[in-house]
């Protein structure tokens, strides 16, 4: 287990992270949130020992991590990082031989995961002469061909098609489902909601919230109304139950209710109020969480 | 293998592999051989040579005179002929074996007097025919030239006093061996230094820095990096060595020119130049060769690792340079005045011994002590350069935008 303790870091007067703490169970993943600037990639820095905090403590299965430890862990920067001219299996060869794994091995796994992510094609190409998104996925496998302990994934969507952001999400249940744990920072709320077992908003350097899905549902105890089409006799329904103004969706309004609220009556006013073709009851998303918890403590 | 080793391997592989390794090596060995061969294949390649004259006279002085010339290899007669036009020109000594000149001796008010028709006037003096002085003295005093030329040689021997070489001529190939390889150290540090500051720029700029600081700790990545550039550069002037080596004799004949140090008799044996390499010598060369360049590795990519973006690594490259270019003046200066006390003491300077004191221990007797301190002055500013460049590199190798200031810089050596 990862255990992240009131962890601080400064860069001269600019505090980066205040005040950050969870913890990552074994074979678990977890969606580490926050906007830009939050200080989540400084805390990842942090935990890969990239960074030393100023205060607080990161330990990996009770102890601190030091080199040793690190080599254990697999990490997935921000911005991407690759050796142009190098070949593709030789860039993911060394990485593993820089974590330990012999040379043989490192040659068995790279090209199994080269498979897995569907560039075994490119294996003796450049790194600058593949698209960016097979550049990511070259760096994915860089990052786990010595199976991990711990993963560490920030923003490992961004930049990719629907179709690759898929292929990735699915290398990192394969990986979670072998036991290795894993941090994922992404902007993609979807993705990150299917993929995290539990979930830290950072926002500030501090934490806002943290949790289950349902532990967070539970803090910030809303559900969301959808409901169509767009009239302005049915916006004036949902105003006399005192909602504010409504998200507007593709399938209609979405209106946030405290949990309490009583649905049977509001849906009545809205059937009276015009043709209403639907009304769906949810339970709030992780971006609606995401959002209401920066909200709140800003 | 260890991390070191790791890294080490893979670096050198790349920069073996890269192509600007095997341009800067070919583009080497080719300025070296051009610099050689240069002089004597456009020689050839003009027809012309200032050494090529025709020579005209009555034979009863143009044969001794064309004798003195040759004798002394300072002409090579290309026509012989009674007299010559009233005008010389050009094509006049292009139907002469495109000869450089036209000389017309002739005996006037009872003295030698020798007229030159040049193609190049600067290239003719008084000095070019004081082989012809015991033609002169022969016809003042009507004694034979052999006679005169008997008496007039003058025997000398040149003894060393610090046995350093047995002759002039080794004091002068020395000379030409010590000016070739500071050379080559001085081209290979700048040339080495960009590839350095390059590679660590790349790794920065394309953040893999951060997964590699991530993975090992970033001294070992310094290490690993610089230990791999010095073996590429010693790879790289061993090919240059061997090249300026097979190219000899021209090349220590154009340093004796160029110097003045010596008659051109100098390796007039031809033998390759590889032969004069005096094994300590080479061992000298590679023990400073190998410091001077890890000491200034480390520093260019601790420099590097400061910039953002490699189109910023010009305002870092110069002040990083000019040790260099100070420490290859210097050593120029320790190739003529060996035992000056400034140059005692610069062989003791870090940056500038490398050079200095190699240069000292080729051209003169070194006492041992001070060749012990010269290298253990070197390996501690490896030691120190490591130390200072293995902090900044760390904290440059992640910041982004605008560079540390120096109260970081030191925040961070004190860390």
């Amino acid at each position: 287990m990862l255990a992240v303790d009131r962890v601080r870091r400064s860069f001269g007067s600019v505090p980066a992270v205040s005040d950050v703490s969870f913890r990552v169970e074994p074979g678990t993943v977890f969606g580490l949130l926050g906007p830009n600037g939050a200080g989540k990639t400084t805390t990842m820095r942090m935990i890969l020992g990239i960074y030393v905090p100023d205060a607080g403590s990161i330990l990996w299965r009770g102890r601190p991590v030091d080199l040793r430890v690190r080599r254990t862990f697999g990490y997935l920067p921000e911005e991407r990082g690759l050796y142009g001219k190098m070949t593709v299996l030789d860039q993911i060869v060394y990485f593993g031989k820089l974590h330990g794994v012999p040379r043989a091995v490192a040659t068995e796994r790279a090209r199994h995961w080269m498979e897995m992510l569907g560039v075994s094609q490119y294996a003796e190409r450049a790194c600058n002469e593949l698209s960016r998104g097979n550049q990511q996925k070259v760096q994915m496998a860089s990052a786990v061909i010595h199976a991990p302990e711990l993963l560490v994934l920030d923003e490992p969507f961004s930049g990719l098609d629907p179709m690759n952001a898929q292929t990735m999400l699915d290398c990192i249940k394969v990986l979670a489902a072998e036991g290795t744990s894993i941090i994922l920072s992404s902007h993609q709320m979807f993705q990150i909601e299917d993929a995290c077992r539990s979930f830290c908003i950072v926002g500030a350097g501090r934490v806002r919230a943290a949790g289950t899905l349902a532990e967070l549902r539970s803090v910030f105890p809303t559900r969301v109304v959808c409901v169509s089409p767009d009239l302005p006799s049915i916006r004036a329904a949902f105003a006399a139950n005192g909602a504010s103004e409504p998200a507007v969706s593709p399938g209609g309004l979405e209106y946030e209710f405290p949990a309490e609220t009583d649905f049977s009556a509001l849906l009545r006013d809205v059937v009276a109020a015009g043709p209403v073709e639907s009304f769906e009851r949810r339970e709030p998303s992780l971006g609606q969480i995401y959002a209401r918890a920066l909200e709140e403590r800003a | 293998m260890n991390d070191l080793g790791i890294v080490l391997s893979t670096e050198l592989l790349r920069k073996l592999r890269s192509r600007i390794f095997w341009i800067a090596t070919a583009g080497g060995v080719l300025v070296i051989a051009l610099l050689v061969e240069a002089p004597f294949f456009f020689a050839r390649l003009a027809h012309t040579s200032n050494s090529d004259i025709v020579l005209a006279g009555p034979p009863v002085l143009r044969d001794p005179a064309a004798h003195l010339l040759e004798r002394r290899k300072n002409f090579r007669i290309v026509a012989r002929v009674d007299a010559l036009p009233v005008h010389v020109t050009p094509e006049y000594l292009d139907q002469h074996g495109h000869a450089g000149a036209a000389v017309a001796v002739s005996i006037v008010r009872g003295r030698l007097h020798v007229d030159v028709y040049p193609r190049d006037l600067s290239a003719f003096d008084a000095e070019n025919f004081g082989s012809l002085v015991p033609l002169a003295v022969s016809i003042a005093t009507g004694l034979p030239v052999q006679r005169i030329e008997r008496v007039a040689a003058v025997a000398h021997t040149a003894h060393p006093i610090d046995r350093k070489f047995k002759d002039s001529r080794a004091a002068t190939v020395a000379h030409g061996i010590a000016f070739g390889l500071v050379l080559m150290l001085y081209l290979a540090i700048i040339l080495g230094s960009q590839s350095v500051m390059s590679a660590v720029a790349e790794e920065k700029t394309s953040r893999i820095a951060e997964i590699l600081i991530a993975t090992i700790a970033p001294s070992t990545l310094l290490y690993g990096k610089t230990i791999a550039a010095a073996i590429v550069a010693l790879v790289q002037v061993g090919l240059w060595i061997v090249t300026a080596a097979a190219l000899v004799p021209q090349a220590t004949r154009s340093f004796v020119q160029v110097s003045g140090a010596a008659a051109p008799a100098a390796n007039a044996g031809g033998a390759p130049m590889i032969f004069a390499f005096d094994p300590w010598l080479l061992a000298a060369f590679l023990t400073f060769f190998i410091l001077g360049y890890l000491q200034y590795a480390a520093i260019y990519a601790a420099a590097a690792s400061l910039v953002s973006r490699t189109e910023e690594l010009g305002s870092v490259t110069t002040p990083v340079i000019m040790p260099v270019v100070g420490a290859f003046f210097i050593a120029q200066y320790a190739l003529l005045e060996p035992t000056a006390p400034l140059v005692t003491i610069c062989s003791f300077v870090p940056f500038l011994s490398p050079f200095v004191a190699f240069t000292r221990i080729a051209v003169t007797s070194v006492p041992g002590w001070q060749v012990a301190v010269a290298v253990l002055v070197n390996v501690a500013t490896v030691a120190a350069c490591f130390w200072v460049a293995g902090r900044v590199y760390r904290i440059g190798m992640l910041l982004y935008g605008k560079p540390p200031s120096l109260p970081q810089i030191f925040a961070a050596l004190r860390e």
